[in-house]
């Protein structure tokens, strides 16, 4: 019998060394953010009255909508608040994470040409897949023992040893699922981004589901996956089950995958390699057009998921803003013009929340666009298109322009599906359309602004653009879990998206929105002076 | 006298501390094929890309067409072609986009030329970027830069990935170049090529250049190998100043190597002692090459 999987081991060992520090900044992030969460929540929901308040937040379809359901049974402990607050935002990191580093040691290992190199030497067929799959178990396992000694550690009220494992163990098994999800993926994608793709659409599909089925029916969660880490009932029911059908369904599709990784060629995906044009179409013209062309599915990818997810959520509009049904006693009291208004109200502050992670989304195709005036240059493409007439200012601004036109453009699509779909099912109590776009004016400069500091990046320090994304990144966390954390001020405003106001509820603070877009636009003016004075990245 | 196409004059490069290039001095003449050879890491491409404005100078002068490589680049891309050694494209792009993408950045068509182009390179261009293997990609930038109307064509080791039969058709189409009275900056690993195609020649080592000149012109400072058959002993030979690494089997047959402009001299002791066979070899490009590379390894009196 000959063996598929030689040298296995030794490839594990390497791929750590090589992944070492990625692995150790993530496995601190993870574990840190709950064990720092967990260490604060005592100090926030410690009281009777405000832990009658949260649940009460947290009961409204449109915290249900955000975050999962409060399932846990009376009497609530602060673990109780802590566990729904957490876990479907923490499954969507750790998914990221093993997005991540699943294609990372899979297809760009074949794109970048290094695993031919290794599959020349005495190694096993399947070798390589293996020592990624037993990669992603390394790290979910780190990152699932660290979770739950962070969480042992935070002497949070109402936890327990057992919830605390499951907790981190739940996670790992939840991980290691989109890990395997993703591994299948890269049989299946011709490239390392094609594997991406194919990964995030299905985390964002099971994520949509998950939240429509919480809303209608909690029981059917059950059959959306993203629903599992739910089900656990930490710190409540402590239900290790779900993580059984984690771990069985990640064997399953981890063999599906390992399986067809022994079926295709090196380098090839399952997809079938479809030929092009003949020669371009009239319109590829210049470097304006060959962006577009080039981004254009992800682009066509990014429009239509933001619309949807805007849609998706406009869609519960109807239940979120029913006082009369979340809360009939308070309805009764403030009768019915006080009702009307106050579901509006709760529509808008819904909206603001909505706002904010919409913005944050559709940041990333846009940087995405930026950074490939760096990183195709890095790859050798464009060291054609500068041999050519094209001007740096011209390439710099096509690049630049395309990307922050189509991130607008996808925040516009998802405020504008949100209005769709929500005036569809609030009917006549719907605030217009005028009023949801505050939302727009508002966050658009911060979008800007953001934009501004990346491109800045790209002209002046291009080996360090990444850090950019720690902008939406910590804008996302601060802004989304940090008003229930209770964050200072201070630290909600290091990002642009914390200087903007409570719109749509409240009016549009013109000044703020001026000076940010201002700041966006000189900012991506200084990136251009730095860019067009310095070297070229040569790959 | 008509005005030099490129000119470069004590070019320096520094990345960092590193000095990548430290004195590069040369001229493209206008009609001429200028040869550009040097091993790897010499700066062969930093220079090229210099003078394509993709790195910025750190001192000296480089022009083209008269006209700043960094501040005109665009102008002076109008009229200029270049191929790259290693030519990566965009994965998900067919080759037939890429090539009239090329084109039309330059303000030119798709041709019958273009057409022709694709069929004597053996190219198909429906298939995406990403199945290319390197010379299919060449090929891609090859058929862009022929099909391009310019005055000056860049090529940097163009042939690298092409199999023989292709680098005829590449050495077809700058001949054809040269005969239209195009001019042509060809750095290359292969001296066959460039002895049949340059019409000068510039050795760059570590950063300089050493030599430029014609190659008749080279081969003058160099040394012609010599074996001779003699009636009479060539003992006395030996101790000639302009002879060197004498190698005799017997008293009457020798090889040995001369200085070539002392080449009349060494015939004239020659002649007195009966030549009876004399075959002398003009050293190749490669012997050039290899003396020139060896002159830090001990053989510093190479030259004269």
């Amino acid at each position: 019998m000959r063996n598929t999987n030689t040298k296995a081991g030794f490839l594990l060992r390497s791929a750590l060394r090589r992944d070492w520090l990625k692995i150790t900044l993530w496995l601190i992030g993870l574990a840190g953010l709950m064990a720092g969460a967990a260490a604060k929540f005592d100090t926030l929901y410690g009281t009777p009255k405000t832990m009658a308040t949260i649940v009460e937040t947290l009961k409204t379809p449109a915290m249900v909508s955000l975050l999962g359901p409060f399932t846990a049974s009376k009497p609530y402990t602060v673990a109780n608040v802590y566990a729904a607050e957490m876990m479907v935002f923490m499954g969507l990191f750790v998914a990221m994470m093993n997005i991540y580093f699943a294609v990372h040691a899979t297809r760009a290992e074949e794109d970048s040409g290094v695993a031919e190199l290794i599959r020349a030497h005495a190694v096993g067929r399947s070798a390589s897949l293996s020592a990624a799959v037993l990669e992603l178990i390394v790290i979910n396992l780190g990152a699932g023992v660290l979770e739950a000694l962070g969480l042992q550690a935070s002497g949070m009220s109402g936890t327990d040893i057992a919830g605390n494992w499951l907790f981190g163990l739940g996670l790992a098994a939840f991980g290691l699922m989109f890990g395997a999800f993703t591994l299948l993926a890269a049989q299946i994608a011709e490239s390392g981004r094609g594997a991406t793709i194919i990964s995030y659409s299905w985390l964002g599909l099971l994520f949509i589901a998950r939240m429509g089925t919480d809303i209608q029916d909690p029981d059917l969660t059950w059959w959306t996956i993203y629903g599992w880490i739910e089900k656990l009932e930490i710190y409540d029911g402590n239900n290790w089950a779900p993580v059984g059908l984690m771990l069985a369904l990640t064997a399953l599709v981890g063999g599906v995958a390992l399986w067809l990784g022994t079926t295709r060629d090196l380098g090839a995906g399952l997809l079938p390699q479809r030929n092009g044009r003949r020669t371009a179409s009239a319109f590829l013209r210049g470097p304006l057009a060959l962006v577009a062309r080039l981004e254009r599915t992800s682009t066509i990818i990014w429009l239509v998921s933001l619309f949807i997810l805007g849609a998706t959520y406009g869609s519960i509009f109807g239940t979120a803003g029913d006082l009369m049904a979340s809360n009939p006693t308070m309805a009764k009291l403030i009768g019915t013009t006080g009702l009307r208004l106050a579901n509006r109200a709760i529509v808008l502050s819904f909206a603001n929340k909505l706002a904010i992670i919409f913005v944050i989304l559709a940041t990333i195709p846009g940087l995405i666009t930026l950074f490939r005036l760096n990183r195709d240059e890095r790859h050798g493409y464009f060291e054609q298109l500068h041999a050519r007439s094209v001007s740096r200012a011209r390439l710099y601004f096509s690049v630049a322009g395309f990307g922050l036109v189509c991130a607008i453009i996808a925040f516009a699509l998802a405020v504008l599906g949100m209005t769709a779909a929500g005036a569809a099912s609030m009917g006549a109590d719907m605030p217009s359309l005028a009023r949801f776009m505050r939302a727009f004016w508002g966050y658009a400069p911060a979008l800007i602004a953001t934009f501004g500091v990346a491109a800045l990046l790209v002209g002046l320090l291009p080996k360090w653009q990444n850090l950019a994304w720690a902008l939406p990144a910590y804008g996302f966390f601060s802004l989304y879990l940090g008003s229930l954390m209770d964050f200072p001020k201070w630290a909600q405003q290091l990002t642009p998206y914390g200087w903007v106001n409570n719109v749509p509820l409240r009016q549009v603070q013109w000044g703020p929105a001026a000076w940010m877009t201002a700041l966006g636009l000189a900012l991506l003016i200084a990136g251009y002076l730095a860019y067009a004075r310095r070297d070229l990245l040569e790959n | 006298m008509t005005q030099p196409v490129v000119v470069i004059d004590q070019l320096q490069k520094n990345f960092g501390s590193f000095k990548a290039l430290k004195d590069i001095t040369l001229t493209v003449n206008p009609g001429e094929v200028f040869g550009f050879i040097g091993p790897n890491g010499a700066g062969k491409s930093t220079t090229i890309r210099t003078l394509l404005g993709i790195l910025q100078k750190s001192g000296g002068r480089a022009t083209i067409f008269g006209q700043d490589v960094w501040t005109d680049a665009v102008a002076i891309h109008k009229r200029l072609a270049y191929v790259p050694g290693d030519v990566y494209l965009w994965p998900n792009l067919s080759g037939g986009e890429v090539i009239d993408l090329f084109l039309r950045l330059n303000d030119q068509a798709h041709t019958a030329r273009t057409d022709a182009l694709i069929q004597k390179f053996d190219l198909d261009p429906r298939k995406k970027a990403r199945t290319y293997s390197k010379g299919n990609r060449q090929k891609v930038a090859l058929i862009a830069a022929f099909s391009t109307d310019a005055e000056l064509y860049i090529f940097d080791e163009p042939t690298s990935g092409l199999d023989p039969l292709m680098e005829e058709v590449f050495q077809q189409e700058v001949l054809a170049l040269k005969a239209a009275g195009k001019s042509v900056l060809l750095s290359s690993h292969i001296l066959s090529e460039v002895e049949r195609m340059c019409d000068r020649i510039g050795i760059i080592r570590d950063g300089r250049i050493i030599e430029t000149g014609t190659l008749d012109d080279m081969r003058q400072l160099s040394r012609t190998q010599v074996t001779v058959t003699t009636t009479l002993p060539l003992a006395s030979i030996q101790s000639l100043p302009a002879v060197h690494h004498f190698d005799a089997p017997d008293a009457h047959k020798a090889t040995f190597a001369v200085d070539s402009e002392a080449l009349g001299s060494v015939m004239s002791a020659l002649a007195p002692l009966g030549i009876t066979a004399l075959q002398s070899t003009p050293p190749t490009l490669e012997d050039l090459f290899l003396r020139y590379y060896n002159q830090e390894g001990g053989e510093a009196d190479a030259q004269h």
